[in-house]
């Protein structure tokens, strides 16, 4: 077998014209195929990455009068379409005013429900029974960082507001979490909601009014996250349809995106189709031509001993040479191209440029073509195992 | 014990649907050291009896062909498997035979010294001391480094002479090596070729058109001649030097 690939190599070194037309002919294919599919990895990357920077893109929110309980809540959690799911109260009470509790500026900022899993907090945070996550800019506005600790309290007083002391266990970044916001555990919206109902909570310094044990919770709606945008949807329809309500969502908007991708997904791959097909036919026959032309050489190699098989290897070789010579060449020129579009045009898509491919999808490529090209070759190997060594005897030069 | 070849009844017919061939060999044998030299009017059918000796025809079914060699005894007729299938037919002619055709049917791709050498290689007997005698003995060492493209044709005749004896085959075929050089060229190699086999205790079975050249060289002589058979069927029939001359 060495031997054999031995010489496969030398014919292939010296038949130099052979080797660089098959280098062209899959290179010329192949490179304008990768910057295709990098430009679009790139542009749709970008596009989702803008989606998937902002977190309320896979929120949910369900409208209308319903109540909802915990165990709806756990319902819609255990969906494989469901990401963060939490309860919501009523969005009356969401509003209250923030200050350091080490003195200083006091800002009124919205209060939203939140906890392990929400997208909004950072990836694996969890928000501890006496902490918070800030919004970038009630952070800056009121002077406070991780760590330190602030004061909610309710906007309304009966006669006196319902403060919460809490520790900020996160900032968000303002593009993740726009204006100034407030994440916290539902209960602290609990207690907030029970406190405008009118219920005591000694607890928290609040004597007056009917005792807490006599309040039945219920919930205003539900929010749910989808666990990606391509659940969102069906996660959407799911909601409505269990408990008959509409709902909010930026779903139109995801789905647009999603359908430019699988578009731009289904271009390609008629491309790419089309294009496989010229070159399939121009390697099978080019691979078959080569060894129709080296019949002598077939046949000398057969009659010295090297039958069926062995034979098979030597265009088998060739071939696979000529796609790993073809690859680092496409390869080569794909970098320059990804280069110059990506200081052409790079700066519109953020930071990591225009054209883009991944470790996983160049080795997809490279395993891809090796296969594409050794299939091409199978029937320049079958026609070498059919070469008739007599031929050298009967044949002159 | 010598290496010989031996053949009883050996036949191998091409079917075609207008007009079949059958080769028939009543009787041949072929001992290691001898020079047999094959002539025949053309279309008797002399490369098909070379090609059937060489393993690279299938013998029709009742053949008889045996190798003898010092190792043993090897029926040649039942190497063939099914179909195209040339079952260990490849791998025994290669060990058993050299080849000398009539174009040399060198590889182009490597040089003089790998064309020697590529028949020790297949058969797994590497001998550079022998590849490099040989090469010396018939004039090419000067050459070793070129590729045949560089050679004329005299000289790719001695590389293929070389390289059919390289890996110390028992049995050489030369299928007309003598017939695309000029008169004194031919003689040359000629000359070198049965020498060289007879150095190398080789039999040399030699196809030529040119009994006049065969008969400067002392060696058996066999002979190919149409017989009357059947209205579709050409048959040729091998004859040894005595009937051949009768």
């Amino acid at each position: 077998m060495r031997l054999v690939l031995a010489l496969a190599l030398r014919d292939l070194l010296r038949e130099r014209v052979q080797l660089i037309c098959n280098v062209s002919v899959i290179a010329g294919v192949l490179v304008p195929l990768m910057v295709l599919f990098g430009v679009k990895n790139g542009v749709y990357d970008a596009l989702i990455g803008r989606l998937l920077s902002d977190p309320s893109n896979l929120q949910i929110d369900t409208s209308g009068n319903l109540a909802y309980s915990e165990a709806d809540a756990a319902e819609v959690a255990g969906w494989a379409e469901s990401g963060f799911v939490t309860l919501k109260t009523r969005s009356l009470f969401d509003f209250v005013n923030v200050k350091p509790v080490s003195g200083g500026a006091l800002r009124d900022a919205v209060i939203a429900p939140s906890g392990a899993g929400d997208p909004f907090l950072p990836a694996g945070a969890t928000l501890g029974p006496g902490e918070v996550a800030v919004s970038g800019q009630l952070a800056r506005q009121i002077g406070v960082s991780e760590g330190d600790e602030i004061l909610i309290a309710t906007q309304a007083e009966r006669p006196r507001q319902l403060v919460f002391r809490l520790r900020v266990s996160a900032v968000i970044p303002s593009e993740r979490l726009a204006g100034r916001s407030v994440l916290a555990g539902i209960d602290k919206l609990d207690l907030i909601e029970a406190f405008y109902d009118g219920f005591a909570l000694p607890d928290h310094g609040i004597e007056d009014g009917r005792p807490l044990a006599s309040r039945i919770a219920t919930y205003e709606g539900i929010r749910a996250f989808a666990r990606n945008l391509e659940s969102l949807a069906a996660l959407q329809d799911r909601i409505e349809t269990r408990f008959g309500v509409s709902t909010e969502a930026r779903t139109r908007q995801v789905e647009a995106t999603l359908g430019l991708g699988r578009n731009l997904d289904l271009a390609l791959v008629l491309t790419a189709t089309v294009a496989c097909i010229g070159l399939a036919a121009a390697l099978l026959f080019g691979f078959w031509g080569a060894i129709q032309r080296k019949a002598r050489v077939m046949a000398t190699l057969a009659l010295m001993g090297i039958g069926g098989p062995r034979l098979a290897v030597f265009p088998i070789a060739q071939a696979l040479v000529s796609a790993a010579v073809a690859l680092v060449v496409s390869f080569g020129l794909f970098l320059a191209a990804t280069l110059a579009v990506n200081a052409l045009f790079g700066g519109g898509v953020g930071g990591d440029g225009m054209v883009r491919m991944s470790p996983v999808q160049v080795l997809a490529i490279i395993v891809a073509v090796l296969v594409f090209v050794l299939a091409t070759s199978l029937a320049a190997a079958r026609q070498a195992q059919r070469v008739d060594p007599a031929t050298v005897l009967r044949e002159g030069t | 014990m010598r290496s010989s070849l031996h053949a009883r009844q050996l036949s191998t017919t091409l079917r075609s649907p207008e007009r079949g061939f059958r080769l028939e060999v009543p009787d041949f044998a072929m001992e290691a050291g001898e020079t047999v030299g094959l002539t025949g009017p053309s279309g008797t059918g002399k490369t098909l009896f070379l090609e059937l000796l060489g393993l690279l025809r299938r013998p029709d079914p009742g053949s008889a062909y045996v190798a003898e060699r010092p190792e043993g005894r090897l029926d040649l007729a039942a190497l063939w498997g099914k179909g195209r299938d040339h079952g260990a037919a490849t791998s025994t002619r290669g060990g058993l035979f050299g080849f000398v055709p009539q174009s040399g049917g060198l590889l182009p791709f490597v040089t003089v010294a790998e064309n020697v050498t590529l028949g020790q290689r297949i058969t797994g007997r590497a001998d550079p001391a022998h590849a490099e005698a040989l090469m010396e003995r018939l004039g090419i060492l000067p050459l070793a480094g070129l590729y045949p493209a560089a050679l004329s044709i005299g000289q790719r005749q001695r590389v293929a002479i070389a390289r059919a004896l390289a890996h110390r085959p028992p049995f050489l075929i030369a299928d007309e090596p003598t017939a695309s050089l000029d008169p004194a060229t031919a003689a040359e190699a000629m000359a070198l070729l049965v020498s060289a086999a007879r150095e190398d205790g080789a039999a040399l079975l030699v196809s030529s058109h040119d009994v006049g050249l065969l008969e400067r060289y002392p060696m058996r002589r066999c002979h190919l001649a149409l017989v009357p058979g059947a209205p579709d069927l050409t048959v040729s029939r091998l004859a040894m030097d005595a009937e051949a001359v009768a």
